[in-house]
């Protein structure tokens, strides 16, 4: 009699417990799958652990990704161009994460953009939007001794503090069944999880076997860019980039902009354009203006590769059970990627913590936060079709460039187009910001009077600032 | 727009970024390449180790495995017992944790394989009109019989005693090989249709003429059977016996009295194994090697064993008279320290006796085990260097005789193994001009741990062989020291090879691969899973450097 009361009451428990899981909300013993050991997986399941932790609810968090970032080169590399601004360092520290210094290398001072009608160097503006560079993995092939420590391994390594647990396995589909999503893993076997992150960047062929599920599930469009790492040695790079980033705005066709960024021994080049190809790093790195400033045929060039960008956003990055963040999902266009991430990483943990895990939840507190992005980069787009018309003609580029230099010798004066500049190729902030700027009334009336004297034939050649 | 690229593509002069391009390329493993065979470790172990990548289920895993090694080995249940393993020595896993347990993994195939009552396959069906002789069933013999009658040969195997096995059964002691393993591995290589005609000593019951007149061509794997003695004044006598001829009796059941004090001499394994059998009997028994340990030939394994069942060694010290009563009963032996001097011919420091070291050891029995050579009457009219019978490529030693084994020169049974298949497949070619069956034809490249990406299994001990501890097993007396791992073991043992320089399937090359240059094949199997198309290819070589077994090089 008695045992048989126990039994009823465990069985009422075991079927109350099934229908809280059922109710689309994570609950004690939930398991999470983070799909992604990069910046958006590791900031996801932080922040997830950390929330979770805060209303003591205990998850189980898995992070798969069977890439180690203690190793070089491409192994262990994520594949950018490894700027982060000052102000996402300063959000970070905020919420706990103090990058070290073997992190992240601080200290870029100022961006230099080259034209064909000359070069000029923008210092940081107001001191405080000071941008950093970092490297993602373990830096490029040959860096064996390299001081710097991976970005993408120390937010993994906060991410294992809080208890997330990292799994070198790669997944190769994921389907539903009994309403949960089922990890399958290279070896065929499978694992059930209650929630999955996706957060498989866009460089992986992850995305396109989950392109089988719900129509949502759209691969983000993508483009292609080129980074390549050359080996200058810290002097060398010192001697030729000094402390600042350089960019490049050429008359070339294809080529969207490039740049070029120091770190330690290695100097990073960035290039991103439309259907770029080996012919078009050539003509880059052919050009006279880069050759000018940077000799890429007298270093050895160790690493490159053609890392794809998130282009466009998904209609629906989630659904019940599933969410997906960082680039895989929503990101800003050509820049500040490690900040969407974090943003959507942080919305998404948040969503799943105190509101559950349903579609409907993840629409009305994890895609605001994906929206606010996709607006701001439909302006940026805008922008940089716009830089497009100023490769096209050569007098918009000297604007540029004399009201640019004018400014930066008159530190007193409202950087107008300094601070347009910086923003835009750094991400310091948001395109809209960057779009107001340039719609103030003393940029636009700078601009008229820079553009009259600029045409002026005695300024016809090219300057150095 | 295209005609501009073209005009650029034309004036693009020496490339400023490097190329990275992968190319598959497979390559001979340490395992592999450590092992006399030739056996297809890697293969055997991934086909059971990637069964659910390729859609196998356990059992057919385990046979289609067990195939793969009895394709030049139809002894793994023995070999598995008794193989000192060189596979096991440069496994690239070490530099990791622990080799792989190869040899615990092949004895677990092996013994699944004879309670399953799997029968070797044959490749041929239907006998020829051939007949193939064999001289000794031992490994060598067994060996070289089992391929040519799976091949469509009959065969006739003339064995001088009255058992099969030779070594194996003769020299092996029960306790390291059970005779009922022993006997199924080669009762399966009979139901193959070999003859075995037993208790049939060649130059006395029939001579070399006859068979080689009777059979089309004739093979010779008569062992090194005689044991050598050391040659000191006094060993003549009783109470004095080869190694071999003490291992001989003992497996046969009727072992030597040999009183309470027994002194072996010789640092191999048939010394280790007559210590290890005397020690059984229940005398204490001293083992004495004229080198240190580290010289010692025998399986350092074995070795431990040794002492863990009470055996005392005694190193640097070698015998230089017996001693004898009136009677002529042996009374004692009288030795000499060594130390090792300059290394001699075979790279060992050679050991050199101290002056006014002498000192004396009373024994009641002293087991000379330091040499072997081959009992080869009845054969003279064969060519021979000094003890040995000297053969050319294929094992050739006269026209239509072919021979290996130990009576070629001394060496662990694998070695008899692959020189019986050998022969056999030089046999083969000459008479039917049959190609070789086995792998390993061309040479692959080798590939060492600094290629393999250890971080993409967790690190893990090997298992270990279950074993008695030394007291029981003395107690034991001549049933089996050590166990066979369980399946559960082998299934994870398995997983951790790397597949060193063979596709296993991981597919983070074709993951990470933004071109999509790599496309899975509809039938995959351990080191094909991906072809690979490199139009698209970026040359970033991430797929190279992501692969964890070595597979993919820059091209």
């Amino acid at each position: 009699m008695n045992r048989h009361s126990q039994q009823t009451v465990a069985d009422a428990f075991s079927s109350l417990a099934g229908n809280k899981s059922d109710d689309l909300s994570l609950s004690d013993g939930s398991r999470v799958a983070v799909v992604g050991g990069g910046p958006a997986g590791s900031f996801f399941a932080f922040f997830l652990l950390k929330m979770a932790q805060a209303i003591d609810l205990e998850l189980e968090v898995d992070i798969y990704d069977p890439r180690s970032f203690s190793r070089c080169g491409p192994a262990g590399c994520n594949h950018c161009g490894g700027i982060v601004s000052e102000s996402l360092v300063q959000i970070l520290a905020a919420e706990g994460i103090n990058l070290p210094p073997e992190v992240v290398q601080r200290g870029i001072e100022s961006y230099v953009i080259h034209m064909d009608v000359g070069s000029v160097a923008i210092e940081s503006p107001a001191g405080e939007q000071r941008i950093a560079a970092l490297y993602r993995g373990n830096g490029p092939r040959e860096g064996g001794d390299a001081p710097w420590d991976s970005f993408d391994g120390y937010l993994q390594g906060m991410a294992t503090e809080r208890g997330a647990r990292v799994l070198r396995k790669l997944i190769t589909a994921m389907e539903w069944r009994d309403g949960r999503p089922w990890l399958q893993f290279a070896d065929r076997s499978q694992d059930r999880y209650d929630l999955v992150a996706v957060a498989s960047g866009v460089n992986s062929n992850l995305l396109k076997m989950l392109a089988d599920l719900p129509a949502e599930f759209q691969p983000p469009r993508t483009t292609r860019t080129y980074i390549c790492e050359f080996k200058a040695g810290e002097d060398g790079v010192q001697n030729i980039l000094g402390n600042a980033v350089h960019v490049f705005l050429l008359a070339i066709p294809r080529l969207e902009f490039a740049a070029i960024i120091p770190k330690g021994e290695f100097a990073t080049v960035v290039m991103v354009g439309e259907d770029l190809d080996q012919e078009l790093v050539h003509e880059f790195l052919n050009d006279p203006v880069v050759r000018g400033c940077f000799p890429t045929d007298a270093v050895p060039c160790v690493c490159s590769c053609s890392p794809l960008i998130n282009m466009g956003a998904r209609k629906r990055p989630y659904a019940d059970r599933v969410v997906l963040v960082g680039d895989c999902g929503v990101t800003r266009l050509y820049k500040d990627g490690i900040g969407a991430a974090y943003r959507t990483a942080k919305a998404a943990a948040s969503t799943a913590v105190f509101m559950g895990v349903s579609e409907e939840a993840f629409r009305k507190n994890f895609w605001p936060a994906c929206r606010a992005i996709a607006t701001d980069n439909a302006i940026g787009r805008v922008m940089f079709a716009s830089t497009g018309t100023l490769k096209r003609f050569r007098f918009l580029r000297r604007v540029i460039h004399r009201m640019t230099a004018r400014e930066q010798a008159q530190p007193g004066r409202r950087p107008h187009m300094s601070s347009m500049m910086w923003n835009m190729f750094t991400g310091s902030a948001p395109y809209t910001d960057i779009c107001r700027g340039a719609m103030h009334p003393g940029f636009i009336g700078n601009f008229a009077a820079n553009l009259a004297l600029g045409a002026w034939p005695a300024s016809q050649r090219r300057e150095v600032s | 727009m295209s005609s501009g690229r073209q005009d650029r593509s034309a004036g693009s002069g020496t490339r400023l970024t490097p190329a990275f391009r992968p190319q598959q390329v497979r390559k001979e493993p340490p395992c592999q390449a450590g092992c006399p065979n030739c056996g297809d470790i890697r293969g055997w172990i991934g086909t059971v180790a990637q069964r659910s990548r390729t859609g196998l289920s356990r059992e057919d895993a385990f046979a289609q495995a067990w195939r793969m090694i009895t394709d030049v080995n139809p002894f793994p249940s023995v070999l598995g017992r008794v193989c000192p393993h060189p596979c096991e020595a440069h496994c690239n896993r070490g530099e990791l944790d622990e080799p792989l347990a190869i040899n615990a993994m092949e004895r677990f195939l092996g013994d699944w394989a004879i309670e399953n009552r799997l029968p070797l396959p044959a490749l041929e069906p239907e006998a020829g009109g051939e007949w193939i002789g064999v001289v000794g069933a031992g490994p060598s013999g067994l060996s070289f019989a089992y391929q040519m009658a799976r091949r469509g040969y009959r065969v006739t195997v003339y064995e001088g005693r009255e058992q099969a096995g030779g070594m194996l059964r003769f020299g092996v002691p029960d306790y390291r090989l059970p005779p009922e393993i022993l006997d199924a591995e080669v009762q399966r290589i009979l139901n193959l249709g070999v003859e075995l005609h037993l208790n049939t000593q060649v130059g006395q019951d029939v001579t070399l003429a006859e068979l080689r007149e009777r059979h089309t061509s004739l093979y010779l794997g008569l062992g090194a059977q005689l044991g050598r003695g050391l040659g000191l004044p006094g060993e003549e006598g009783p109470s004095v016996w080869t190694g071999v001829d003490y291992l001989e009796r003992a497996n046969q059941g009727r072992p030597a009295e040999t009183g309470a004090r027994v002194l072996v001499v010789g640092g191999g394994n048939t010394a280790v194994d007559a210590a290890r059998t005397a020690r059984r009997t229940g005398a204490t028994v001293t083992l004495m090697y004229r080198r240190t340990r580290e010289e010692m030939p025998a399986i350092a394994e074995e070795v431990e064993d040794a002492l863990e069942e009470g055996i005392e060694l005694m190193l640097l010290a070698t015998p230089v008279s017996v001693e004898r009563d009136d009677d002529g009963r042996l009374r004692g032996v009288e030795a000499c320290r060594m130390e090792l001097g300059e290394p001699d011919a075979s790279g060992r420091r050679r050991p050199v006796a101290m002056p006014g070291s002498e000192f004396r050891l009373a024994v009641d029995t002293l087991i000379t085990a330091v040499s072997q050579s081959p009992a080869l009457k009845g054969f003279e009219a064969l060519d021979r260097d000094g003890s040995w019978l000297v053969s050319g490529d294929g094992g050739w030693v006269a026209d239509g005789i072919s021979a290996g084994g130990d009576l070629l020169g001394l060496g662990i049974a694998g070695n008899a193994i692959v020189q019986g298949r050998r022969a056999a497949e030089s046999v083969h070619e000459r008479l039917r001009g049959g190609g070789r069956l086995a792998a390993a034809d061309a040479p692959l490249p080798t590939i060492g741990p600094d290629r393999i990406i250890f971080d993409h299994k967790p690190g893990s001990a090997a298992v270990k062989t279950p074993k008695r501890d030394g007291e029981q097993r003395v107690c034991a007396g001549m049933s089996e020291v050590a166990g066979t791992i369980t399946e559960s073991q082998f299934l994870q043992e398995v997983e951790r090879c790397y597949s060193c320089g063979s596709c296993m399937g991981c597919e983070q090359c074709a993951m990470y691969c933004t071109s999509s240059c790599f496309t899975r094949l509809e039938e995959v199997g351990p080191g094909m899973y991906f072809s690979l198309a490199l139009d698209e290819c970026k040359e970033c070589g991430k797929c190279i450097e992501v692969c964890p077994c070595g597979f993919l090089d820059v091209s």
